[in-house]
């Protein structure tokens, strides 16, 4: 909200100047977003917190200024000329939802002479943003600015059976607003209305029908106090808002209704002459009660850490216009009508912190036994994000949002979790698999000519009833440039088999081919399947294409919950006594025997002292035919009671050779 | 034949060995130089030594002991240039296979983590340090925890569609992990000490300065007697630990509904120790968090004494101080991932 420096000085003497001021304000809580100067004036743009309606107005920010330098604060000063007939016989003022609205007060002011308004009321207007109309709307306007309170002023001639209704919106109830709209309303929208029609949509706007005009006459001056929750409502339903319903949806003060009204009467008076005739016209069915509530006095300490003396806390109450009285404990507080943000006794010690300076309170450390932790899987996830760095991936973060036919092509039976209120169509979904995001990502780096990376996020993913942390992994280009030292090489698939590995292996978790089929956008011959804990490969050409990819794209995903909540026990074991003994077997199988069976065939035999397998040559082609591949293996033996033998050892190879070859039909390569 | 001519002749050989061992300078006139004076069979010495039985008996002692004299001198010349050529050569070995060290090395491909898990990471440790236990939530929350235990009024703007990411009328992608705070305090009592970082949500357009998604960490204690001091001490602690010990920390009256009071953070500017500059703006103060004493309304949603226990709160982005620490102005780029902007973070 703009206020003005020149403004604040009629209700309350400054002598600091507005940089200070500025300074004073943000510390009891009116922040200063920004501070201009303006002609002879200077103008704060306070953000008011949504609690504090009654700083929504100069007199209102004064009586804080008021309080902090513990100076006098002055109401504007007018008189009021009443003449002419009672209002009351003129004009009948009725609220028929007492629920909506607590108080309506209304004055007459009849033969005014509408016109411009004189420039010290255009000037003060202007410079807080407000277009000057003519003199009668921007006295509202101007009394609004003043006191907070929002008036409206009808032309009292186009008002039918010169009555005032105040009801709820028939169904289908139409009304066209000040701004030129025609605007449909129903039962939930509370209006002003004459006998016949609504003519302002209560709090909101009023009605273009009865707008005052060159032509206008006589004018009912509103102002009354409407619900909070029902003006937010309209507001929002109607998607229209306005000063007015800024003002009354965070909560006007139902005791100021009737004073301003005056105080607008009399200024209509001044500029535009006529006669406010006898009598304000005041609906208040059920008048506000007073509120009080009690402060003890130990609880000022307890709560805020350190004591403040009882005449600074009693100065600080009645600075702010409370009443305050002895308790035995403490205080009982009688709350200003103003301030509807204090019910409780919490509201009253944010009142003394504020205005005995939270910089006064000492800094402290709270008294604690006990222990922090960080969350369960922390450390695992910390021992993970060790592993993939030191493979060489690096973390990125993408957003969540996805377009749900992209995200289709990759999670076909999945109902995916919907936005009733996206930021655009493409992102009206959570993601249901972390592949698409992924593969933006590399798109991304792609398009800058970043054209080699290692890539791993680690982050959730949505569906109905639940959200999963989930892994993925993918890599393109080169692992390893061409350097004057070395090759280049290509990262392949079974660069990312060996990191799959290398992860699960950390977590004690081996893996395994479970047959299963992958989905549609792996390489159907390039890809690896382990259950449910991970799946990887290579992207589907058909998929690389419509990324325009023209490298090979790897990705994993891995199941990270399994990963981390894997509670594989590590034990290490004594360096062995005896020597092992390694030997080397140049095999020629069948064209399309998997290694996985060749593994299968040599420890179907069972030999306790076999601790390790290893393939380490392979032959497409050689002098042995087009059906056959030849497959070096290195198998090692050790016993951990004795050094075995020769003997022992050749036996061992006997049986796994007639394993290999009644198994796969293997025979030794010569 | 006069020992004084043996004598002579050993003498001799002795020079001629002088002479000819200057020019011994590898292996090969090493060994032809050991084999000319000291070879068994022809050895220039051992030829005389094997003359010593013709010498008469009284001049075979100094004869013997003058000739092995000599013999152990060139031995010894021998040796020393037998060490000084097998260095010489390793030497010359070493030198052939010398590198370029100039060259650079072999690039090792090491990931890096986002600023934003390093900044994380680096919050909770902070935290738990001073004994607070890490706990999280779900991101797509109900608006129960996400607005109505948190005393959020009905009409609370926060609540508008026009903010908040609704998936149905009462479920909405979490604004803040505020929500994390009342589900901890409804399954422990007192005392409650945690930070709940997370992934929050809000529907902003995606420009420098605004993500739809985002980061927070909030930090949550209630205990008996924990003050309003309490919260300035704490939040102070912390802003000394993540921006260094200089950093001072003021806390400014603010609104939130469900502290009271509330306060928004500032901190002594990061890049101008609080002297004023382009980032804060010449106010030497840099905005952080929000903060406050826990509203009583809070106890009442998960039955606990509010004359018993009091409490505070506080969060923040965890994007803003990533921002801070690192000097990044766009917050785009954590989520767009670029790797020339990633690769910058160890």
């Amino acid at each position: 909200m703009k206020v003005s420096y020149n403004w604040l000085k009629e209700f309350v003497d400054i002598t600091e100047a507005p940089q200070q001021l500025g300074t004073r304000l943000t510390n009891l809580g009116l922040a200063v977003d920004a501070l201009e100067s303006h002609a002879n004036d200077w103008i704060f743009e306070l953000d008011i917190a949504t609690n504090r309606p009654d700083c929504l107005s100069h007199f209102g920010v004064a009586r804080e200024i008021a309080a902090a330098y513990g100076t006098v604060l002055k109401p504007p000063k007018f008189e009021l000329c009443e003449a002419g007939k009672r209002a009351s016989e003129v004009f009948s003022i009725s609220i028929a939802d007492t629920d909506l609205c607590a108080r309506y007060c209304g004055r007459y002011a009849a033969g005014v002479k509408i016109g411009p308004s004189p420039e010290w009321l255009k000037d003060r207007l202007e410079v807080l943003g407000i277009r000057s109309i003519n003199n009668v709307a921007d006295v509202t306007n101007y009394v609004m600015m003043e006191l907070g309170q929002p008036l409206h002023a009808f032309d009292a001639d186009l008002l039918e059976d010169q009555t005032i209704i105040v009801r709820r919106a028939e169904l289908d109830e139409k009304i066209v607003t000040l701004d030129g709209a025609e605007r449909e309303l129903n039962p939930s929208v509370l209006v002003i209305a004459d006998a016949r029609r609504a003519v302002a949509v209560a709090g909101v706007m009023g009605g273009a029908e009865t707008e005052i005009s060159a032509s206008t006459k006589n004018v009912l001056l509103e102002s009354a106090n409407f619900d909070p929750l029902s003006i937010r409502k309209t507001s929002r339903g109607l998607g229209l808002s306005s000063e007015a319903s800024y003002r009354f949806e965070r909560g006007a003060d139902v005791e100021m209704a009737r004073y301003a009204c005056d105080r607008a009467a009399a200024l209509i008076q001044t500029v535009a002459g006529g006669t406010v005739y006898h009598e304000l016209i005041d609906v208040y069915p059920k008048p506000r009660k007073p509120i009080a509530v009690n402060l003890r006095r130990h609880r000022i300490k307890a709560f805020l850490g350190a004591a403040v003396q009882d005449t600074t806390v009693e100065q600080i109450f009645k600075r702010l216009g409370f009443q305050v009285n002895n308790t035995q404990e403490g205080w009982n507080v009688e709350v200003p009508s103003h301030r509807i943000d204090i019910i409780r006794e919490e509201d009253l010690l944010d009142e003394i912190a504020r205005h005995y300076g939270f910089d006064k309170f000492p800094a402290t450390l709270p008294e604690w036994s006990g222990y922090g932790a960080a969350l369960p899987t922390e450390a695992a996830e910390r021992l993970l994000r060790n592993q993939l760095a030191a493979l060489g991936y690096s973390e990125i973060m993408p957003l969540v949002f996805s377009d749900a036919l992209k995200e289709q092509r990759f999670r076909p039976n999945v109902e995916p979790v919907r936005l009733l209120n996206p930021m655009a169509e493409d992102e009206a979904i959570l993601r249901s698999s972390q592949v698409p995001s992924m593969l933006r990502t590399i798109e991304w780096n792609l398009d800058r000519g970043v054209r080699h990376m290692q890539l791993y996020e680690l982050g959730k993913i949505y569906r109905h009833g639940g959200e999963n942390r989930s892994l993925i992994l993918a890599a393109t280009g080169v692992l390893r440039r061409k350097t004057v030292h070395e090759l280049e090489r290509e990262f392949s698939f079974f660069d990312l088999k060996g990191d799959v590995e290398a992860i699960l292996e950390r977590f004690d978790i081996q893996l395994k081919s479970s047959g299963n089929s992958v989905s549609a956008y792996y390489h159907p011959g390039r890809s690896f399947r382990n259950a449910d804990l991970a799946t990887f490969g290579e992207l589907h050409p058909d998929y690389a294409e419509e990324y325009k990819f023209r490298n090979r794209i790897y990705i994993a995903e891995i199941d990270v919950e399994i990963v981390l909540s894997s509670n594989g026990q590590r034990i290490i074991e004594a360096i062995p006594k005896f020597p092992s003994i390694r030997r080397d077997f140049s095999l020629l199988l069948t064209t399309g025997t998997r290694y996985v069976d060749v593994e299968n065939a040599v420890r179907s035999v069972e030999i306790p002292e076999l601790v390790r397998i290893e393939p380490f040559d392979r032959l497409e082609t050689g002098p042995f035919g087009d059906s056959k591949y030849a497959l070096a293996i290195s198998i090692t033996y050790r016993s951990s009671e004795r050094t075995l033998t020769d003997h022992e050892v050749d036996n061992f190879d006997k049986a796994i050779l007639n394993s290999l070859k009644q198994r796969l039909g293997a025979e030794l390569r010569q | 034949m006069s020992s004084n001519d043996g004598i002579g002749r050993l003498r001799a050989i002795e020079r001629q060995f002088d002479m000819e061992s200057v020019s011994v300078v590898d292996h090969r006139s090493l060994e032809d130089t050991r084999a000319r004076y000291l070879s068994r069979k022809s050895g220039l010495l051992t030829l005389e030594l094997q003359s010593l039985g013709k010498l008469p008996k009284e001049q075979r002692a100094e004869f013997g002991r003058v000739a092995n004299e000599i013999k152990l001198k060139i031995e010894k010349s021998l040796e020393a240039l037998q060490t000084a050529i097998d260095q010489r050569e390793k030497q010359a070995a070493l030198q052939r296979e010398a590198l370029d060290v100039t060259l650079p090395g072999n690039p090792r491909r090491i990931g890096h983590r986002h600023p934003l898990t390093i900044v994380r990471k680096e919050i909770e440790d902070i935290f738990i340090s001073m004994g607070y236990t890490v706990e999280d939530g779900p991101e797509v929350e109900s608006t129960y925890y996400n607005f109505d235990a948190l005393n959020f009024p009905i009409n609370h703007p926060a609540r508008d569609p026009r903010d908040t990411f609704y998936v149905t009328d009462d479920l909405i992608l979490r604004t803040h992990t505020s929500p994390v705070q009342v589900r901890t305090m409804q399954k422990m009592r007192p005392p409650v000490r945690i930070i709940c970082p997370g992934r929050v949500f809000r529907r902003d357009a995606f420009d420098p300065t605004h993500s739809p998604m985002f980061h927070q960490v909030e930090c949550l204690l209630v205990d008996e007697g924990v003050t309003f001091a309490d919260l300035k001490g704490t939040l102070e602690r912390f802003h000394k630990q993540f921006f260094g010990e200089k950093t001072k920390t003021r806390l400014r009256p603010s609104f939130f509904p469900f502290v009271e009071p509330g306060a928004e953070v500032d901190v002594s500017c990061v890049f101008c120790e609080g002297s004023g500059c382009r980032v804060c703006k010449g106010s030497g103060w840099i905005e952080v968090m929000g903060a406050g004493m826990v509203h009583p309304n809070l106890y009442g949603f998960v039955d606990y004494d509010a004359e018993k226990y009091t409490g505070f709160a506080f969060g923040g982005g965890i994007e803003r101080y990533t921002q801070l620490k690192y000097n990044i102005n766009d917050i785009q780029l954590y989520f767009l991932n670029d790797m020339r902007f990633l690769e910058q973070f160890l």
